[in-house]
């Protein structure tokens, strides 16, 4: 991976790498995911925050036993061998469908967008060669790019000035107008765009400072919670309740309210940037599920990037009526969320190999 | 009278055997002195052998007290009144006092005494008793000392490194008077034998870095070393990288800026640049110049700098995606005035970017080839009449022109040139990908140069350190220079000794 000397990620590395896979596509359509809840909506970012802090708790708990054991090592370990195995398994099968899921939302986008009446084939590709550039570098490579592109793309929150300009404070109150079933509906769609924090469970033997690893984790979630609140808070006081329910990407909107002398239509050139964040999520996601080849088959080989790539671009080409593939996209969110309470079923049986041992 | 004849025939006979011991002693140096001559003649004449076709490699035979010595010495690397003063005036007069001048030297070590020869030392090969010395006379014509033209400042010092390594090394010691500043020397380049030397200063240095570069320079195995570059291009961490990863300059002063910081310089002998290692990304944009400017000036400059770079890769290209792709991006008069610019123009925007790019190369290549005299004329020609012809005949359009030479200059800004060449091939990535897929292809082009540089290393080091400063200081003296009370002096990246 990155030669001879184990890679190590110090604060900075942690904080961003964590900040940036969850910030990927979710945060365009984020309103519209929110919409049962109408004008309410604007608090759940944060809810999400504690939710995602709360999940945390145990996967830093579990890792913090094995400490230079990533989870496919303490699947194996706790589980056996053949459970073990295929546990990870899925895992490698979830992350590289939620991987292609997440690419082949945002071709789609830019097709709409910026790209019309081009096939995505080629791009497609270009997207794929930079990303498997990126992996190859190791983890180091992908945190210190997850930096540069936080920086890169922060500046673009300044562009929702002239959204609060033009929209309506009122719009925030009352605060809680919503019922429970709405809520969960809420919630189970809205969570998907804080999904990444847990691949921490697989680069948790490279950093630095292992002790305070849960207090950067936390940094970073809440650094992508406080992004995801201003959005969402601008976009409540811009859009109406049918707008925030019917148009897809709704963030993109709020950008064209911009006005800048020199450019008419920032949306375009915010959506190619966000290529750098896409990117970011990518290239963490296919470097774990090379991470989870290399533990399945006890072998290192540099072929294993190119064949989990290869996979990805089967999936999106594949001959299937789009209804489908959102289906199975979906399925796969379900088991998704599953991953995440993984770990406390972990912590449990961790608990009870202890008590066995003991005695 | 008995007795005195007595004492006279004593006499006799003791002088009688003085002449013999004395006789006797002459014919034993007589025949060591004959056996020596015999193997001088043999040595000599392997000499002779090997440099046969020198021609202007010189034997002479002197006659001293000492008996014959054959001086001989290469004519081209020594110039003809040291000689003189050196040799053959203290040879011919006091031929027993050169032994506290000249260093011995083994001459049945052909290697060496060859290798001696042509690098400009005199040997004085002593017949009689078989001796071979050494005096250092190399003094080969070199250039005088004078200001940089490609490295210049409005102020701080003019002076500006030569080819003679040793000239450069006392523009340096002058100005770091400490006994601390080291210098190796080693040599390379197993046809040209080139030295070179290897200076740090002892005391700030990082003992990791030294090593590494050594080990690096001693498994450098390539035969003729013209320019530095060449070397440095051998020893980087990333050859395949279109990045400088170690700064070259030719001005002292930064030189011995980068000495205290706790960087190490390589010179070589019969090249003007030095080399400095391990630099940061940054660092590529700083001119020394910022440091003798006060620091609301040195900021704006660097600030130009730094961003000119991004701006020259990306205004053609972000003329051709807008005007192929994205022609919405474009407010509404600023269209207008692009396309009554195009309307005669026959081409797609990407291939009259090409065109126009590579004229402007071919121009720059052309100028810097020709003679003096002639390049005037023909940088007039091309530059203004190629441009207004074409844009009249409807080649290309008259803003692309305006685009084109404002990014054309803002590649020049960097002081390094291997920095504004690369930038001149980047653009050319980027002008392709955007003609390819509009603002998309130049961002996936952006990310796989962010990508790149991120995974630069310059003598192990990262090479975008700032980007995570090792010091919170770094940050002082990057992209912004605070005032000079401010700065700490020893940067991250040296990782230099703490006192």
């Amino acid at each position: 991976m990155s030669g001879k000397k184990s890679p190590v990620l110090n604060r900075f590395h942690v904080i961003f790498l964590t900040q940036n896979i969850m910030f990927g596509t979710g945060i365009l359509s984020l309103p519209q995911k929110l919409s049962s809840l109408g004008y309410s909506q604007a608090l759940f970012p944060l809810l999400f925050g504690v939710i995602a802090c709360l999940t945390l708790w145990p996967i830093i708990w579990i890792n913090s036993k094995y400490e230079n054991d990533n989870l496919f090592r303490i699947n194996e370990k706790l589980l056996g061998k053949w459970l073990g195995k295929s546990i990870n398994l899925l895992i490698v099968a979830v992350y590289i469908i939620f991987l292609s899921s997440v690419i082949n939302n945002y071709t789609t986008l830019i097709q709409t967008s910026a790209l019309p009446e081009q096939s995505m084939v080629v791009p497609l590709i270009m997207l794929l060669l930079v990303l498997v550039y990126i992996v190859n570098g190791g983890i180091t490579s992908i945190a210190r790019f997850c930096m540069m592109t936080f920086f890169l793309i922060f500046p673009t929150i300044f562009f929702l000035r002239w959204a609060i300009e033009k929209g309506e404070v009122t719009h925030l109150f009352p605060l809680f107008n919503f019922n429970g079933k709405e809520a969960l509906e809420a919630m189970k769609k809205g969570y998907l765009s804080m999904l990444g924090y847990e691949l921490i469970m697989f680069y948790y033997p490279y950093i630095a400072n292992k002790k305070k690893a849960f207090k950067y984790t936390t940094i970073g979630i809440w650094i992508t919670v406080l992004l995801y609140f201003i959005t969402v808070l601008v976009s409540v006081m811009y859009f109406s309740k049918w707008q925030l329910e019917n148009v897809e990407y709704s963030v993109l909107h709020l950008l064209k309210a911009g006005e800048l002398p020199f450019i008419e239509r920032i949306d375009i050139f915010v959506i190619t940037l966000w290529v750098l964040a896409i990117l970011a999520t990518a290239s963490a996601y296919l470097w774990t599920a090379k991470k989870g080849l290399e533990s399945l088959r006890n072998k290192k080989k540099s072929s294993h990037v190119y064949i989990l790539t290869l996979v990805v671009l089967l999936f999106e080409w594949m001959p299937l009526n789009p209804g489908f593939q959102e289906k199975f996209y979906e399925i796969n969110y379900n088991i998704y969320y599953g991953i995440l309470g993984w770990p406390i079923v972990l912590c449990v049986v961790h608990l009870l190999k202890k008590k066995r041992v003991r005695p | 009278m008995k007795k005195l004849g007595n004492l006279v025939r004593t006499k006799i006979r003791a002088s009688c055997k003085e002449t013999e011991q004395k006789e006797s002693k002459d014919s034993n140096t007589q025949e060591k002195n004959n056996i020596n001559n015999l193997q001088t003649e043999q040595t000599i004449n392997e000499i002779k052998k090997n440099l046969a076709r020198v021609n202007d490699f010189l034997f002479k035979k002197v006659v001293t007290e000492e008996g014959i010595v054959t001086v001989m010495y290469s004519n081209s690397l020594v110039e003809k009144m040291i000689m003189q003063v050196m040799v053959f005036i203290p040879l011919t007069n006091h031929a027993n006092q050169i032994h506290q001048v000249a260093e011995e030297i083994n001459p049945l070590d052909m290697k060496d005494v060859i290798l001696k020869i042509t690098s400009g030392q005199t040997l004085l090969y002593f017949h009689d008793k078989n001796v071979l010395l050494f005096i250092d006379t190399y003094s080969p014509p070199t250039r005088s000392i004078t200001s940089s033209e490609t490295e210049s400042t409005v102020i701080g010092s003019q002076d500006s490194f030569t080819e003679s390594m040793e000239a450069n090394l006392s523009l340096i010691r002058r100005r770091i008077r400490n006994p601390m500043l080291k210098n190796e020397n080693f040599v390379i380049g197993s046809e040209t034998n080139t030295n070179i030397s290897i200076v740090y200063m002892d005391t700030i240095v990082n003992n990791d870095y030294l090593d590494e570069l050594r080990t690096r320079i001693e498994r450098v195995d390539y035969p003729a070393f013209t320019d530095i570059s060449l070397l440095k291009q051998l020893i980087e961490d990333n050859p395949l990288s279109p990045f400088p990863q170690y700064y070259m300059t030719v001005r002292p002063d930064t030189i011995s800026d980068y000495l205290t910081d706790g960087r190490i310089v390589v010179l070589m002998d019969n090249s003007q640049a030095a080399l400095v290692c391990p630099v940061t990304f940054f660092e590529m944009f700083v001119s020394v110049e910022d440091y003798y400017n006060r620091w609301t000036t040195a900021s704006l400059l660097r600030m130009l700098r730094f961003f000119g770079f991004f701006l020259t890769i990306t205004i053609t290209p972000a003329y051709v995606s807008a005007l192929t792709f994205h022609p919405e991006i474009l407010p509404y008069e600023l269209l207008v005035n692009l396309q009554e610019s195009r309307s005669k123009v026959p081409f797609p925007p990407i291939f009259e970017v090409l065109f126009i790019e590579l004229i402007i190369e071919v121009l720059r290549e052309a100028g810097s080839r020709m003679p003096a005299k002639v390049g005037q004329t023909i940088g007039i020609v091309g530059g203004i009449v190629i441009g207004t012809a074409a844009v009249e005949a409807g080649l290309i359009s008259n803003i692309l022109v305006v685009l084109v030479a404002t990014s054309a200059l803002l590649s020049f800004l960097p002081p390094i040139f291997l920095m504004s060449n690369t930038s001149r091939f980047v653009r050319y990535i980027f002008i392709i990908s955007a003609g390819m897929y509009g603002l998309y292809g130049q961002m996936l082009a952006f990310a796989w140069l962010i990508a790149h540089l991120l995974s630069l290393k310059s003598l192990g080091t990262p090479f975008m350190t700032p980007i995570i400063p090792r010091k919170a200081t770094d940050l002082f003296d990057s992209v912004i220079r605070f005032p000079t009370a401010f700065l700490k002096r020893k940067m991250g990246i040296s990782k230099s000794q703490k006192k």
